[in-house]
């Protein structure tokens, strides 16, 4: 078993913390560089006088090319987690550091998938993809090429000009990913991303966001409250806990891709997980 | 979307096909039985000819009015305040209204006073609008702009609060440019409800300015009707209300196709 330095800081700050941390799943690490490094990072609200923690103590090493599953229940601040990572909501303590930088904004290198498509219904697949390329100085022709390959990619060809009500929800999702995609992020994040879709579309989607992950070499990070869809996809798992919202475990998945639902280790993962929710 | 409430609730369905919002032959049914019921009731007499002419001598009145180029008249003289007054009015009530939307500022500032202004009816306006303005052109030209303006500015505050929050995320996350976020973002979005907001906004224009030509005009059709009034001849006052009633009608028909042909992805 093979360890870095970091992982071995992030599992003496979780024992001292006193979470359920087992020793013998420390996750197997290469010697890939940290993509993101979450330090400590704690967010509260002020509710009506109050004030309401909704992250506390958040420790975390993303490795380059990982994919991460977080795991919750509602309102365990997964979701806000990920928008600060985001960047779309900057007031939180602690460090969420970045290509050796506090992330103080957005960026283009972060791209971010939400529950809802958010697709803009006034226009149409082509040109919602290409709006991604508006705050960049790529040019237009070169634009029009990277978003044709990238719809074909997610497997749009031909609804190149439909527009998002004319097209199904699962579809429109895989638009949202392609627009997110378009801009080569080295950070790809998923905020429940497949939650709205249907039992089967979710089952594809999931397929086909291994294989775009494993085509771009991109780090990712999924925030889901689907446990099965966070082993078949992650290669850690890290569970997550409510009030205040905490990381209460992380659970790697070394498991050979893609992986099988029906395989006994594959439950055996599945189920253990699952104790931390039943 | 009424289609939609109409489907929900079961009607207009024939024979398990949704009619579709159009004009149609039968919507010619119920302007015609009022016409008979009119040259039925001028017919029989039942109220003195002088008071209410009967729908063919109206058509002889609009024929000689039109023949003596005096309806053109007073026709181009409305219209043109009309044009003038609203397109000043709606253009500044548009930009003013996204930007107290946009801006915490200019709302704190003018939200207040612009809720109570609205309030007032705009007929209640005309005396003090005669004393400052005088009895002029610019008097009923001032009251178009004012009508248009409120009617917009109100449609885009309010359409423009309502643009969903999660799509700015969108526009924070790919780091829109600001001209990008209004081009591609702000102005669609506000589209559909901004142009039903330029209708209604048209439609008061419209009959408040021929209100406030019958109170005090030289010209103008509103004018017409009152000199028709003042000289007895109900039959030009009936000539206006027609009239009146038929170019509001078109140009609210000219509206909704427009808002049809510049919404293509709305949902049909």
């Amino acid at each position: 078993m093979s360890s870095s330095n970091t992982v071995l800081d992030f599992r003496k700050s979780a024992i001292t913390r006193g979470n359920v941390f087992e020793g013998n799943s420390v996750p197997e690490l290469h010697a890939k560089p940290v993509a993101l490094k979450i330090e400590s990072v704690a967010k509260s609200y002020a509710l009506s006088g109050s004030e309401l923690k909704v992250l506390e103590a958040i420790n975390l090493d993303v490795q380059s090319g990982e994919f991460i599953s977080i795991v919750g229940a509602s309102g365990c601040g997964k979701s806000t987690l990920l928008r600060l990572i985001a960047g779309l909501d900057i007031g939180y303590e602690g460090a969420i550091v970045y290509q050796g930088k506090r992330i103080e904004g957005t960026d283009l290198s972060r791209g971010i998938v939400f529950q809802e498509h958010r697709l803009f219904p006034w226009l149409t697949v082509e040109a919602n993809i290409l709006l991604a390329f508006a705050s960049t100085n790529v040019p237009k022709a070169e634009r029009k090429e990277r978003v044709k390959a990238q719809i074909e990619l997610v497997g749009l060809t031909g609804f190149e000009h439909a527009y998002p009500h004319q097209i199904s929800g699962g579809m429109s999702q895989r638009v949202a990913i392609a627009r997110a995609l378009v801009l080569r992020p080295q950070l790809l994040l998923l905020d429940e991303p497949f939650a709205a879709l249907d039992a089967l579309t979710r089952l594809k989607l999931q397929q086909e966001l291994e294989r775009l992950w494993e085509h771009e070499g991109l780090t990712t990070i999924l925030v889901t409250h689907d446990v099965e869809e966070a082993v078949f996809l992650g290669d850690r798992v890290v569970v997550m806990q409510s009030h205040p919202g905490r990381i209460k475990r992380i659970v790697p998945v070394r498991l050979a891709r893609p992986r099988i639902r029906s395989n006994p280790d594959f439950q055996c993962i599945k189920e253990d997980l699952l104790t931390d929710f039943v | 979307m009424s289609i939609g409430i109409r489907a929900a609730i079961g009607l207009n369905r024939v024979a398990g096909k949704v009619i579709y919002n159009r004009l149609r032959l039968v919507s010619f049914i119920s302007p015609i039985i009022l016409l008979l019921v009119w040259a039925w009731v001028t017919h029989l007499q039942l109220i003195s000819p002088q008071l209410l002419a009967s729908p063919l001598q109206i058509l002889d009145s609009f024929q000689e009015l039109v023949a003596s180029g005096d309806l053109q008249e007073h026709l181009l003289k409305s219209l043109s305040r009309l044009v003038f007054g609203y397109s000043i009015g709606a253009f500044a009530g548009l930009l003013f209204g996204i930007l107290m939307a946009l801006s915490k500022n200019v709302e704190d500032y003018f939200h207040p006073l612009f809720q109570a202004v609205r309030q007032v009816p705009i007929i209640a306006l005309i005396p003090i609008f005669i004393l400052l303005l005088g009895i002029d052109e610019i008097f009923k030209i001032a009251i178009v702009i004012n009508a248009a303006f409120l009617a917009v500015a109100l449609a885009s505050y309010e359409a423009t609060k309502g643009v969903p929050k999660p799509y700015f995320e969108v526009a924070q996350a790919y780091q829109l440019p600001t001209l990008t976020v209004y081009r591609k973002l702000v102005i669609p979005a506000i589209l559909p409800p901004v142009l039903t907001g330029l209708r209604i906004a048209f439609a008061r224009s419209w009959t408040i300015l021929v209100a406030s030509e019958l109170l005090v005009a030289d010209s103008g059709i509103g004018q017409m009707m009152q000199m028709g009034r003042d000289m007895f001849r109900l039959d030009i006052v009936l000539v206006g209300v027609v009239l009146t009633g038929a170019i509001g009608f078109t140009i609210d028909r000219l509206f909704k196709w427009g808002e049809a042909n510049l919404i293509p992805w709305r949902v049909a």
